[in-house]
């Protein structure tokens, strides 16, 4: 091969020449990115790689557990699965969304829904689109982000509510859901908390909730953890918290409501405390079903049953107390200095006042009878005209301090008020005076009288009790760790009633269940119980509904049942409410029930007794129930 | 084989730097494997790699030259062999089963045809390859890039345009020829699109136009990449502290991604100083090819040359993110037995001319 000619040589150094300057312009302008990249903007970067690795990671507080007044277990936590997205990790998530909703066997609405709902949120934070996952959905879950397809789906577990006595007292527990708008700006809750929505859960959200800790991580390119950052947060399990709720009492209450056949409501306090013992309402729900969430249709099922089941019947419901408002009309009457207990009126069947003939439900007539004995047959005529004599205004002002009228105070949401008409009440609400005519059906607690249970038995509370008495309520005690410590008494509220007053309402109470009364069968042998049987008419108030296709049943009145146990010392109070059940004397076998096991309890004796339905059949045994009000003016 | 006066004229400056390249790969894999084992066996390619450079240097490369097509010849059969027969990994037919190691032909092709170029363009008896030989030189071009093609392996056959490229162009080419080619290639292009191009190829260059558009597959890696090299900043996070390489963000980060690693651990320094390292490299194999004592010799190297720096500026520039992911190697620096053992062999080739550039 020849030596290359000169001007060759030439040309081809030229041409090297040119590579050379070409190359080095090249290394220079890759040097230049690098440059740019690595130094100008390399906080941004460095801020993109740290969102690739770090994660941080809510450690869910489990919420308080609940106990009843002796220690058991009332509400407790159990852990469970929740699958979240994590939006910050996720370009296209319409794939994601896709491919978990068929890994997971959801939905895909249903997910895409969740995520729309709470699309305002920084995407860093994990959407929970899952929850309560069942094993196989997180296994599936797992097993498709190993394989890179679900970068951005979290899997974690969380402490979640569990009531082991399915139902029971559920009104009392109520239940837990997410946190709604409103809350989490009022009370600067992260979205996603779970708060309690009513019931005491609600009422103590607070103590309950806990604080929630925070992890941070650093996970790989599929999300899997590698390692800890130093620096958690652990989290802070909510205050452990004692209800005065009896688990005993309320279970004896809501067997017997059940082995009957009632829906209803009871409220049990120990009226030298205020404390609830027992608080029923019948239908109830099951909280369990509130404590992931609850699916659609269970919610609707719920919100659109007749009977109500989320309603808590017994601070929500308000029903005419019928009878067992006579013992109002009687302090009102003894404590105003209008009549004596020994004050007689002689029934004749009924009494005309103003014009008009107020019916007793004795057609015959109870004849001549002092106050004690017209408790005792609950006589009409009786009450018709001591209310007459007293005034609709100084009844109001008795049932007003003994806790009947407006709100009992009890620590739960949403109580409704009691009403107890008055002169001013009627003046203001629709204008017009009041007809004297009116304060006699009040007198036996018809027309305009309506009362929760909870009042009522608040009211019964402050009769047992001599006219003192304390807001009902169901925190017993806390612990923040540091041992249990007793919730703060009430602060007592009512009048001390004059001696005979108190002697004659519990003689003639007493004389109800143990003498010829109407409440025969709450009759507990030697525990001098005393009580007032009441009847709530339903037809008055709903006749309009008749023709609205509700069955006889529905149409059936209510019966109450007022008590208090011993006589002397009362330290046990309460009403049993029976929807539909036509007289208070359906109601009375419940508070047998509850009042044997609470003595039982008492007493040590164990196993607790069981219900046992009354022998004869309600009607044998009621007072021949001619609706003696609905015959009286209204 | 080896004279005592071609001993003394071996490029030691351009060996050393060579090798200083290596041990840097060496090292990053290391941290980039998160400390496995992988190190060992990129040593003992870089051992192999040592034969064949000796091999390479050994033989004049004359006397290489004059056999070039059979050596091309042998590698085209390698080729065709692989597509018959070779391993599957990765999508790709790319390997033939050895008991050591998978051999991937595809590799040395490069410096086969950087010497089948320079023997047909050196060997001309003009002065300037004419359209004949052009199309002569296509061919032989063609020819090993189809079949590399069809493995698929669209990263590798590329990388035998830009020997054909620099050895025509140092030849003598006329401008005027390659502005016209330059001229077909661009009226091709959208023809090649959507003719030629399957699906996922076209898809991948979308991607690579806009990296969102597939951001979990290839565009995900081109996200990742300009993040872990961002992420390096003046000084680096260190060695083995990268959290981009070590936790999986970057996929084949011991691979096709060593740079962005370095780039990540030893920040903009790290790069200044090894890119200075390849820019050596480079401008001294370019000095090489000036002092060459024949054309042969100067195309050879500027044929080796050629694809060696295709592959550096476009990996490099892949790890920044710069450029569509390819399963390009850095030359020297990345895992790979087969892309070791060629580079080396084609340092060999380029020592060869250097330190024969006095004897006849």
């Amino acid at each position: 091969m020849a030596e290359l000619p000169l001007l060759d040589r030439r040309k081809t150094a030229a041409r090297l020449t040119a590579l050379w300057v070409a190359v080095i312009a090249a290394f220079c302008a890759l040097a230049v990115a690098f440059w740019y990249f690595q130094v100008i903007e390399n906080a941004t970067y460095v801020r993109m790689a740290e969102n690739n690795h770090l994660r941080k990671l809510s450690l869910r507080a489990p919420r308080g557990v609940l106990f009843d007044r002796d220690g058991e277990l009332l509400v407790e936590n159990r852990d469970a699965f929740t699958i979240s997205i994590l939006r910050e990790h996720i370009t296209d998530l319409d794939r994601t969304i896709q491919r978990l909703s068929a890994a997971a066997g959801v939905g895909e609405q249903q997910v895409r829904e969740t995520i729309r709902r709470h699309r305002g949120e920084p995407s860093y934070r994990p959407i929970v689109v899952i929850d309560d996952a069942t094993l196989s959905q997180v296994s599936a879950v797992l097993a498709r982000r190993l394989d890179h397809e679900l970068p951005g789906v979290v899997v974690e577990s969380v402490p979640t509510r569990s009531y082991p006595a399915v139902g029971l007292g559920a009104h009392v527990l109520g239940y837990v859901g997410e946190v709604g708008e409103a809350q989490m700006e009022a009370d600067g809750l992260r979205s996603g908390s779970v708060v309690g929505q009513s019931g005491v859960e609600k009422a103590y959200n607070k103590l309950l909730m806990g604080q929630d800790g925070e992890r941070r991580v650093m996970v790989n390119s599929v999300g899997r953890e590698i390692t800890t950052l130093p620096g958690e947060v652990p989290a802070f399990e909510g205050r452990r918290v004692k209800l005065t709720i009896d688990y005993a009492l309320q279970r004896a209450a809501e067997e017997a409501f059940h082995a009957l056949g009632y829906e209803g409501a009871a409220a049990i306090l120990d009226p030298r405390s205020g404390e609830v013992l027992a608080l029923v309402s019948l239908p109830a729900y099951d909280p369990n079903d509130f404590a992931s969430g609850i699916d659609r249709a269970t919610w609707n099922r719920l919100n659109t049953d007749r009977l109500r089941p989320l309603q808590n019947r017994a601070i929500q419901g308000r029903y005419s107390p019928g009878s067992t408002f006579k013992a109002v009309v009687a302090v009102a009457a003894l404590e105003e200095g209008v009549i004596t207990p020994d004050f007689t009126v002689t029934c004749r069947g009924g009494a005309t006042f103003f014009g008009r003939f107020f019916q007793c439900h004795l057609k015959g007539g109870h004849g001549r009878m002092d106050l004690r004995h017209a408790i005792e047959k609950s006589c009409n005529t009786y009450f018709y005209t001591i209310g007459n004599m007293v005034g609709v205004d100084r009844i109001h002002k008795w049932a007003a301090a003994l806790g009947l009228a407006g709100r009992t105070g009890i620590d739960l949401p949403n109580e409704s008020d009691s009403l107890v008409p008055s002169t001013a009440w009627k003046k203001a609400r629709t204008g017009e005076k009041w007809y004297a005519g009116e304060t006699i059906s009040v007198s036996i607690g018809q027309g305009q009288v309506s009362v929760t249970p909870m009042a009522l038995a608040s009211l019964y509370a402050a009769v047992a009790n001599g006219g003192i008495h304390y807001p009902p309520r169901l925190l017993k005690a806390v612990n923040d760790g540091g041992g249990w410590k007793e919730a703060e008494p009430p602060a007592p509220q009512g009048v001390r009633l004059k001696p005979e007053t108190v002697a004659a309402l519990h003689d003639g109470l007493w004389m109800v269940v143990n003498g010829a009364g109407t409440g025969g069968r709450a009759r507990v042998p030697g525990r001098d119980v005393s009580g007032k049987t009441g009847t709530a008419q339903v037809i008055s108030l709903q006749g309009a509904k008749q023709a609205a296709g509700r069955t006889e049943a529905d149409l059936r009145d209510h019966g109450w049942f007022a008590f208090f146990a011993p006589r002397d010392n009362p330290e046990i109070a309460g009403v049993i409410f029976a929807e539909h059940g036509e007289h208070g004397s359906s109601a009375a076998p419940i508070a047998r029930h509850v009042l044997e096991t609470y003595f039982a309890k008492k007493a040590g004796i164990k196993p607790y007794p069981v219900f046992t339905p009354p022998a004869v059949p309600a009607a044998a045994v009621a007072v021949p129930p001619a609706p003696p009000a609905r015959a009286a003016g209204r | 084989m080896f004279e005592r006066r071609l001993y003394l004229h071996v490029d030691w400056l351009l060996l050393g730097a060579v090798y200083l390249l290596c041990a840097i790969g060496v090292v990053m894999i290391y941290s980039a494997s998160g400390g496995s084992r992988l190190y060992l066996t990129q040593l003992a390619a870089i051992g192999l790699g040592t034969v064949a450079l000796l091999v390479c240097l050994g033989i004049d490369y004359r006397s290489l030259a004059d056999r070039s097509h059979v050596i091309y010849g042998f590698f085209i059969l390698l080729l065709v062999y692989v597509l018959i027969f070779g391993v599957v990994r990765g999508g790709g037919r790319r390997w033939i089963s050895l008991p050591l190691f998978n051999l991937q032909p595809s590799e040395f092709m490069k410096a086969a045809l950087a010497l089948v170029l320079a023997q047909l363009f050196g060997d001309s008896r003009h002065r300037a390859p004419n359209a004949r030989d052009l199309a002569v030189g296509g061919a032989l071009t063609a020819l090993p890039l189809v079949l590399i093609a069809r493995q698929p392996d669209l990263g590798t056959a590329a990388t035998l345009v830009p020997v054909l490229a620099a050895v025509a162009f140092v030849a003598g080419m006329r401008l005027k020829l390659a502005g016209i080619l330059l001229a077909v290639a661009v009226v091709a292009a959208p023809v090649v699109w959507s003719v030629a191009l399957q699906d996922y190829q076209r898809g991948r260059i979308l991607t690579f136009l806009n990296p969102s558009r597939d951001p979990l597959g290839a565009g995900y890696q081109q996200i990742q990449a300009r993040i872990t090299v961002g992420a390096g900043g003046l000084w680096g996070k260190g060695f083995m502290q990268g959290t981009q390489g070590q936790q999986g963000f970057l996929p084949v980060a011991h691979n096709d991604f060593i740079f962005s690693v370095l780039a990540e651990e030893h920040g903009f320094i790290g790069v200044l100083a090894v890119l200075g390292l390849y820019a050596f490299v480079v401008l001294r194999t370019i000095e090489t090819a000036r002092l060459a004592r024949d054309r042969l010799g100067a195309l050879l190297v500027v044929g080796v040359l050629a694809s060696f720096t295709f592959q550096v500026f476009y990996n490099v520039s892949m790890s920044a993110g710069l450029a569509p992911v390819k399963g390009l190697t850095l030359p020297l620096m990345s895992y790979g037995g087969s892309s070791v053992i060629a580079t080396l062999a084609g340092v060999g080739l380029i020592l060869n001319v250097r330190m024969r550039r006095f004897t006849n």
